[in-house]
């Protein structure tokens, strides 16, 4: 079930990557690409043959596992900016850019940093559960070092929050208003990852399906969007011509 | 909302006793799946029975008095209030109207004889009905008498739309003409309501130069704040394009 859910998620995010090659080539922001592709990496590090594949491939101490957390930070940021941006949510664009979401961004790639080489990283493992098992000082660091991965995800997707929810109650197009209610739905569940300590470990693929339903909703949410655009243009194209634009 | 589709069978039988379901579609125009589901569900739209009285040369507000919920229809036709007539004329036409009117233009250059009235419903014709005959109270009667909440009726009226029930609820709550709501919404004609032809342009005339302009203003003001907030619209979503598309 889970397995079955990693790789369509993986399926789903890397066909909507490659869909954005085209427009990313002619410059139409790249950026939503480059949030597509960090995503997909993402997801093919977070399951376990590939995560252990490419981490022999760089030494075998699940360095792969902090360069995931980079690649995680660096795609919710770009996804924050973007939206942010776009729906004109001024407030939530400085507290993600500003001071304060700095030193968020800054204090805790830090302590992930920190708290990775503090550990006892040998041995490859997808979500360290290799590295947790091996004495309860390594098990406590991992729960450390997960819950640091977590929280600057949560604390952009909290900021969202409010303007997707006011989005999605709006006169915008419908498509739109959809697209923002995944995406609320979406900052809601990675929020909800901050609960992960306290879930009993006999609920763990509960984890899994919060994780998941998190990036298909950023994913389709902004693929809607996206959809949306080329549904409008059509619209506007059949009775003006390109070269008003 | 609906009328039952058994009082609604008895009633086809009673107009057109030979006819099955697939003729009385052909020379109504109503779509043949459209016509089962309603059946099939029990609930026939109030437009349908108008399309088929159209197609068997029945008058519409007659047929729909047939019904239960629709009994206050029954009776000759009570002629239209002036306000009513007035509000049943597009601001457009409106504003011609008054700058032909000598006292626009002290210089003594008169407009063109302004064209036709154009036909009714116009863009905001059940909001501008709705206010012609409301006395401050007539949203609460009918918020008390039909239990919609008052704010889905005004989203209703924002949107130029009021289902037929709350049309003639609205009339009743009013105490003009019960089918009134009816021309305003669009659903049945100004003749067919016994409306005299040319009533609405009889009462144009009537209206003093002050009247005339000062309903103007008023009629302007609100296409412009409409307008706006369609501009805002729309410049909302040309940022979520810009950013996200």
């Amino acid at each position: 079930m889970i397995t079955i859910l990693q790789w369509t998620t993986l399926a789903i995010c890397g066909l909507v990557a490659l869909a954005r090659i085209p427009s990313a080539v002619r410059g139409e922001n790249r950026s939503l690409f480059y949030i597509f592709a960090l995503m997909t990496l993402a997801i093919l590090l977070s399951i376990e043959a590939p995560y252990v594949a490419i981490d022999q491939a760089l030494g075998g101490v699940n360095l792969t596992n902090l360069l995931l957390r980079f690649v995680i930070f660096g795609a919710i940021y770009f996804v924050g900016v973007r939206i942010t941006k776009g729906f004109g949510a001024a407030n939530a664009y400085r507290l993600i850019t500003g001071r304060t979401g700095m030193l968020a961004l800054a204090a805790l790639s830090a302590l992930v940093v920190v708290v990775y080489l503090l550990m006892d990283t040998a041995g490859s493992s997808a979500g360290l559960v290799t590295v947790s098992g091996k004495d309860p000082r390594n098990g406590l660091l991992v729960e450390y070092y997960g819950a640091a991965g977590r929280a600057y995800p949560a604390f952009v997707s909290l900021v969202l929050f409010p303007a997707m929810v006011r989005a999605a109650r709006s006169r915008l197009p419908l498509l739109v208003r959809i697209a923002a209610g995944l995406l609320a739905v979406g900052g809601l569940s990675i929020a909800l990852t901050l609960f992960f300590p306290v879930v009993p470990p006999e609920l763990g693929s509960l984890e899994f399906m919060v994780n998941y339903t998190a990036v298909l909703c950023f994913v389709i949410g902004l693929a809607l969007i996206w959809a949306a655009r080329i549904r409008q243009d059509k619209r506007a194209g059949s009775g003006t011509s390109f070269t008003e634009k | 909302m609906t009328l039952p589709a058994k009082a609604f069978q008895r009633w086809l039988h009673g107009i057109a006793p030979d006819a099955s379901t697939a003729d009385v579609c052909r020379v109504s125009g109503i779509k043949r799946t459209t016509l089962a589901q309603q059946l099939v569900r029990g609930k026939v739209s109030v437009s349908t029975v108008v399309s088929i009285s159209r197609a068997y040369n029945i008058n519409p507000v007659a047929a729909l008095a047939g019904f239960d919920s629709y009994r206050i229809l029954a009776g000759p036709p009570q002629p239209p209030t002036r306000c009513e007539l007035v509000s049943q004329i597009s601001t457009a036409d409106l504003l011609r109207a008054a700058l032909a009117r000598p006292a626009m233009d002290p210089v003594g250059r008169r407009g063109a004889a302004p064209p036709a009235l154009s036909p009714v419903p116009h863009a905001s014709s059940v909001k501008n009905w709705v206010d012609a005959i409301d006395d401050g109270e007539v949203r609460h009667r009918v918020s008390a008498a039909t239990g919609i909440a008052p704010q889905n009726y005004s989203a209703q009226l924002t949107a130029n739309r009021l289902s037929p029930e709350l049309a003639v609820a609205t009339s009743v709550a009013a105490g003009v003409g019960p089918a009134g709501g009816l021309v305003a919404t669009g659903l049945v004609t100004e003749e067919e309501a016994g409306w005299a032809p040319g009533a609405r342009q009889e009462a144009l005339d009537s209206m003093s130069d002050g009247d005339l302009t000062a309903l103007v203003g008023d009629r302007m003001q609100a296409l412009g704040k409409v307008l706006r907030r369609q501009e805002q619209d729309q410049a909302q979503t040309e940022k979520i394009w810009e950013n996200l598309g």
